[in-house]
């Protein structure tokens, strides 16, 4: 009967091509705009962390001005960075199952021998559980160990993409690279690895680039590489060396602590309240206690990776699709109407009311499954435009805007269901007509 | 004219009438909205930066070397540059302007935290930076050369320089309506810095911040081992030049490294205005076509009725009724559904606009905008309606009695 159904609609199409194609580029347009908007959204809003990210805490403690908040939008939130003091102290604590403390950095690097153009590599320092805590994949080697991060000893991981213009790619753990005038070994070289959002560091942009080294934690603190991204200061204080900086009210770290059971992460939220407490002894944390532990999760929404022109786009979107939707329901039916001398032979030889439902309804979602389909593709060519376009001077235009096959599955779906709901009331209407009324005229 | 007829016919086919004040409802609502934070971008995207922002390139250069003369060598590329034909002028700057990365600071117009205080963006830059940016001067005069410190790599000071050059924004925060040439003005620690310039308009670092006008230019070079170069030229000779200065560059001294590639400050204050942009462009996208959609639905409906009713408009025609009533019948009609959906749309545009600057901390809907956004969808809903009327005027009396 489907199959009957289909054919019907097929000959129905051919008889009014015109009102037809309106329909499904109606349903195509709004689609298309809802998939170029969806795939934004959709790429800011994913939560790359996947399974681990229930496990994965990031916390944020006030240590802010006691005379305004940290943000001034919500002067409930504590500042999404750590002191360098605040993050040594957290990253002491026993309680976590694996722990780091890190920020982005860079400098130029050259190879001993002259082998590659000196040139800068942002760098990220990190302790060694960064690796097993965000499951970096490797290509070759390994993580440092937990003495390289102790002593610091000058060992470098690399990108694929640094040990590919550094080396030609290739097993170069043992290599060497200078930097700050210092050899560091390679250690491990990473396989493809671009987690987006960048949900471990949202503080410069959640699409920017990888890193392309990391490095132990405390050369920062010997080399004395202070942050290439966001440093935010509020207190008067004298800061006249590297050293004053480190004992300064700066925040500018990132910590993360792996808190696999709820018992632990009890324990680890008391720590950092009675961590604050303490440091109120000694005139430090003037607000009140104000401290959070989050979630990846949890932090994506706290740094509100999801922007809010982000969700005005999606929803501007949808309502545009409303309408394309109302429009199809007039056109079918209008077109339904046109036809139903048709459906009253049909019926007078002995369709059921049903049977003329089911026919229409069909109809409905051919047109539909059409218009998802054009959409789809029409949004695909959109997002490819909007790419090119941005690409030129957005340096994250890929990222934001990433290319998904569920995005076009999605609004194939959400076309055919609109579809069918919009088919659903002519449908209906068309099946209730009386087949003599339409009989008597001809 | 009777309106009563019309709308008992209206009334007959309820579902098409319905849909169609539905779709120009969600339409106002959406035009409304959109026309409304797409004018507030289009706004924010076309201000004046008061830098000469499409004829300047720039890009970092960064020392590697130990015991490498920084300083020495951003000397010699400044001499080297400022001869080539075409540049008006270069300058070392630790920042540039517009493109989402810089500092800022807080100042004061007294000392101890005192008077009047402000954020403020500061760029660190040499005597040339004024002329570089393409800056307009409303008081005082750039800085002297000897004005300019030169810091070396271990004379890395918590002092600002003595002097500075202000912006108009700047000033106005600080000394309100007075003159700013020659006052003075303090960093937290009470450090004084006195006033020898001021600038008519120029932006900052971050097109989203609302102290974007302030600005603060320093006559610093170093200490840091790294600076941008920022380069103006004349109109059109940008591209040939950002190619000759990297050759120029690398031929003077290849022992530095260039961050490559070199980039033009439209393009970066293109990105900084990118989310901006692409808001406004979606907006505008969806306004376009939505309108296009309504426009349809009103036509389609239009037309539906007056297949449906040749025999009836025969019949009015037969008996007395002008091509002229005929056309005003249908227009009418349409007028009706149109202004049943502008009233609903009125509610839910409002509701929308209210919901999105509490949810989203927009600025609440202006109602100029839905006030034009109700006169438009009437002139809209009648051109839509105008072919379809005109196509019944032109059915003949004779429909009457035909099929009967």
């Amino acid at each position: 009967m489907f199959a009957y159904y289909l054919q019907l609609a097929l000959r129905s199409f051919r008889r009014n091509p015109g009102l037809t194609s309106l329909m499904v580029l109606a349903i195509a347009l709004g689609i298309s705009v809802c998939m170029i908007t969806l795939t934004s959204y959709r790429a800011a809003a994913a939560n790359p962390a996947g399974e681990r990210s229930s496990i994965l805490f990031a916390p944020s403690i006030d240590s802010w001005d006691p005379d305004r908040s940290y943000e001034r939008d919500d002067k409930t939130l504590a500042p999404n960075m750590l002191t360098y003091r605040d993050a040594q102290a957290l990253y002491a604590s026993n309680i976590p199952d694996r722990k780091l403390i890190m920020y982005r950095s860079g400098e130029i690097y050259t190879r001993p021998d002259k082998g590659m153009d000196p040139h800068y590599i942002p760098t990220r320092m990190t302790t060694r559980d960064f690796f097993a805590m965000f499951e970096v994949p490797f290509l070759y080697g390994g993580p440092w160990n937990e003495k390289a991060d102790a002593g610091p000893e000058p060992v470098i991981v690399l990108s694929k993409e640094e040990n590919q213009k550094a080396f030609g790619g290739g097993n170069s753990v043992g290599k060497t690279l200078n930097w700050q005038q210092r050899e560091f070994r390679v250690i491990g070289v990473l396989d493809d690895w671009e987690p987006m959002p960048k949900y471990f560091d949202v503080s410069n942009g959640a699409f920017q680039d990888m890193e392309g080294a990391y490095v132990p934690f405390a050369w920062g603190a010997i080399l004395e590489l202070g942050s290439h991204g966001n440093t935010n200061c509020w207190k008067t204080e004298v800061i006249d060396s590297f050293k004053a900086f480190l004992n300064s009210e700066c925040i500018w770290i990132h910590g993360w602590f792996e808190l696999r059971t709820a018992d632990k992460q009890r324990a680890f939220r008391e720590f950092l309240d009675n961590y604050v407490t303490d440091q109120k002894k000694f005139g430090r944390f003037p607000r009140p206690l104000n401290n959070y532990l989050y979630d990846v999760d949890g932090w994506l929404k706290r740094n509100e990776v999801v922007q809010d022109d982000n969700k005005a786009m999606l929803i501007m979107a949808f309502a545009f699709l409303a309408v394309c939707l109302v429009n199809t329901v007039g056109l079918l039916l209008a077109k339904f109407l046109n036809a139903a001398p048709a459906s009253g032979v049909r019926r007078a030889l002995g369709a059921s009311r049903r049977d003329i439902f089911w026919q229409h309804l069909t109809e409905s979602g051919v047109v539909a499954l059409a218009g998802g389909i054009i959409g789809g593709l029409l949004g695909v060519a959109g997002i490819w435009a909007l790419r090119a376009w941005y690409g030129q001077f957005v340096k994250e235009a890929p990222r934001a805007l990433p290319f998904d096959e569920a995005n076009l599955v999605i609004v194939v779906l959400i076309a055919v269901a609109a579809g069918l709901l919009a088919g659903l009331y002519p449908a209906w209407r068309i099946g209730r007509a009386a087949p003599a009324s339409y009989l008597k005229a001809q | 004219m009777e309106i009563r007829p019309i709308i008992s016919a209206l009334l007959r086919n309820r579902a098409g009438a319905i849909l169609v004040a539905v779709q120009i409802a969600i339409t106002l609502a959406i035009v409304v909205n959109a026309v409304y934070v797409t004018q507030q971008r289009v706004e924010k995207i076309g201000r004046p930066s008061g830098i000469d922002d499409q004829n300047i390139f720039s890009f970092w250069v960064n020392a590697y070397e130990k015991d490498y003369d920084f300083l020495g060598m951003v000397r010699e590329d400044m001499a080297m540059l400022r001869q080539m034909p075409g540049i008006i002028d270069v300058t070392p700057i630790n920042q540039v302007p517009l493109s989402g990365s810089g500092s800022s600071t807080q100042f004061y117009s007294l000392p101890d935290k005192k008077g009047e205080n402000s954020g403020s963006a500061y760029y660190f830059t040499d005597e040339h930076g004024v002329n570089s940016l393409g800056l307009t001067l409303s008081a005082g005069s750039t800085f002297d050369a000897t004005a300019v410190e030169y810091q070396q790599k271990d004379e890395r000071t918590q002092d600002w320089p003595a002097v500075a050059i202000i912006s108009q924004g700047l000033a106005k925060a600080l000394f309100k309506d007075e003159p700013a040439l020659g006052k003075t003005l303090y960093d937290d620690q009470s450090d004084p810095i006195r006033v020898v310039g001021v600038i008519e308009h120029m932006h900052g670092a971050w097109v989203g911040w609302d102290k974007l006008d302030r600005t603060i230019l320093l006559p610093r070079v170093g200490p840091d081992q790294s600076t941008q170069y920022l380069i103006r030229t004349r109109p059109g000779e940008m591209d040939r030049l950002m190619t000759d200065v990297e050759t120029a560059l690398r031929k003077r001294d290849p022992n530095r490294v260039l961050a490559l590639p070199m980039k033009k400050m439209s393009n970066m204050k293109r990105e900084s205005y990118a989310g901006d942009s692409l808001m406004a462009v979606t907006l505008t996208t969806v306004t376009g076509l939505v309108l296009v959609f309504s426009a349809l639905g009103i036509f389609g409906l239009a037309t539906f009725n007056v297949n449906n009713r040749t025999r009836q408009i025969g019949t009015r025609r037969a008996i007395g009724a002008r091509k002229f009533d005929i056309v005003r019948y249908f227009m009418t009609e349409n007028w009706l559904v149109t202004s049943i959906g502008v009233v609903v749309g009125c509610a839910l545009a409002l509701a929308a606009g209210f919901w999105l600057s509490n949810e989203y901390q927009m600025p609440r809907l202006d109602l100029y905008y839905l006030l034009g956004g109700i006169l438009g969808l009437w002139v809209v809903g009648q051109l839509a309606a105008w072919q379809p009327s005109r196509k019944a005027a032109k059915v003949s009396p004779a429909m009457a009695t035909r099929n009967v």
